[in-house]
């Protein structure tokens, strides 16, 4: 490989799951970019919790929607004859979480997707986390937005 | 601890700083979005970019679980407003107040606010050290108290001047603990003479000032007279 070329094995990537209808499809992206270089895959789901509670406020684990957002990963991974290792974590700010675990497991890539969603007066919404990461994420990150849902009849 | 500080001034903006070094739990709380996120850049995801002032927002921001308030905008009416709520409607143990008006320190007090931090009287304090004064000098307010720490400077005149502490009618509520005499600190003994140079230390109420004054600086004379 020549210098100029960029680099495209990965060694470690999180994939951000965020519970919604995106997260299937990202998983499978990510194992099929992760499989030939035999990469770690790391599925993260963040809790947000509020400043009513503390930190460490049994929540996540508590909670069964928490736990089946890891379980559908796991099964998509599982039929894809691939591993994909399930974190749940619990944090005031989802976009520093995901940035906090890409940075401790010295990933080379950050996976998230983005619903495709508007606000109130039609414009698209990219929300605060994906704005965050990419203003912080150490390594490349790649953002996987749904498609535009087709308008009704 | 958890302390939720209102105002991201330059004072809120350190005082966060300076806590989430010292591995507190702080979020902070400050109105100007803009000012919300240059701080969030700086010091990380404890800001949110609400007015204090506003009940709903101190309770998002964690209100009924802080072992601490402290309220440092810029303006007394608001500092005021935020340590009320947080002591009555959230029951915060210990509730700090910036106060930047010296005049507005009594209302404080009176309303409840746990501990006052004034600035202007910090510095004219200061101020009053280094210049010769017949007056007596507060260092300070006990915390969590309405005892004032009083210096009294001892010059010539005063009627304390080649007395021992015993000798003096101190008044009740108040207490005489330390003398600094050229530079080094003592604690008050029976068998002391006081000198010119001395700075008596005290511990009382504001009540107590005029016969503090009266017995260890002389009486108070009439302005303009």
């Amino acid at each position: 490989m020549s210098d100029h070329e960029p680099q495209t094995a990965i060694r470690c990537a999180v994939v951000a799951l965020n519970g919604g209808p995106s997260d299937p499809r990202i998983v499978r992206l990510a194992i099929d970019l992760a499989r030939p270089s035999k990469s770690i895959l790391v599925g993260v789901h963040v809790v947000e919790i509020d400043w009513t509670l503390p930190l460490d406020a049994d929540v996540a684990g508590r909670s069964e929607d928490t736990q089946r957002v890891l379980d559908l990963a796991e099964q998509i991974a599982d039929h894809a004859r691939y591993r994909i290792e399930p974190v749940l974590l619990q944090a005031r700010d989802v976009g520093a979480a995901l940035v906090d675990e890409a940075t401790e497991r010295s990933a080379d890539l950050l996976i998230l997707g983005l619903p495709y969603r508007k606000r109130f007066g039609g414009d698209f919404a990219i929300g605060r986390t994906i704005p965050y990461v990419l203003k912080n994420a150490p390594c490349a990150v790649w953002v996987v937005r749904d498609p535009i849902p087709e308008e009704g009849p | 601890m958890f302390v939720l500080v209102v105002g991201g001034g330059k004072v809120g903006y350190y005082l966060a700083k300076e806590l989430v070094e010292a591995g507190h739990e702080v979020v902070l709380l400050e109105k100007d979005r803009a000012r919300a996120d240059q701080i969030a850049d700086e010091i990380g995801s404890i800001v949110l970019a609400h007015d204090g002032c506003e009940g709903k927002y101190l309770g998002e921001a964690g209100a009924n679980r802080a072992d601490i308030v402290a309220a440092v905008t810029g303006d007394d009416e608001d500092n005021l407003v935020i340590c009320q709520m947080a002591k009555h409607h959230f029951d915060v143990p210990r509730t700090i107040a910036r106060v930047n008006n010296p005049k507005n320190e009594s209302l404080f007090k009176h309303l409840g606010v746990d501990e006052i931090i004034s600035p202007t009287r910090m510095i004219l304090g200061s101020i009053e050290q280094d210049i010769p004064v017949h007056e007596l000098l507060h260092l300070g307010t006990l915390g969590g108290s309405d005892l004032e720490l009083i210096e009294a400077p001892l010059q010539a005149g005063s009627p304390a001047i080649g007395r021992s502490p015993n000798d003096l009618t101190i008044p009740e509520g108040c207490a005489l603990f330390a003398v600094v005499r050229a530079g080094r600190a003592m604690p008050l003994r029976a068998d002391m003479t006081l000198a010119v140079g001395d700075k008596v230390i005290a511990i009382g109420r504001a009540e107590c000032e005029a016969a503090l004054h009266s017995q260890l600086m002389g009486e108070t004379e009439a302005v303009g007279g």
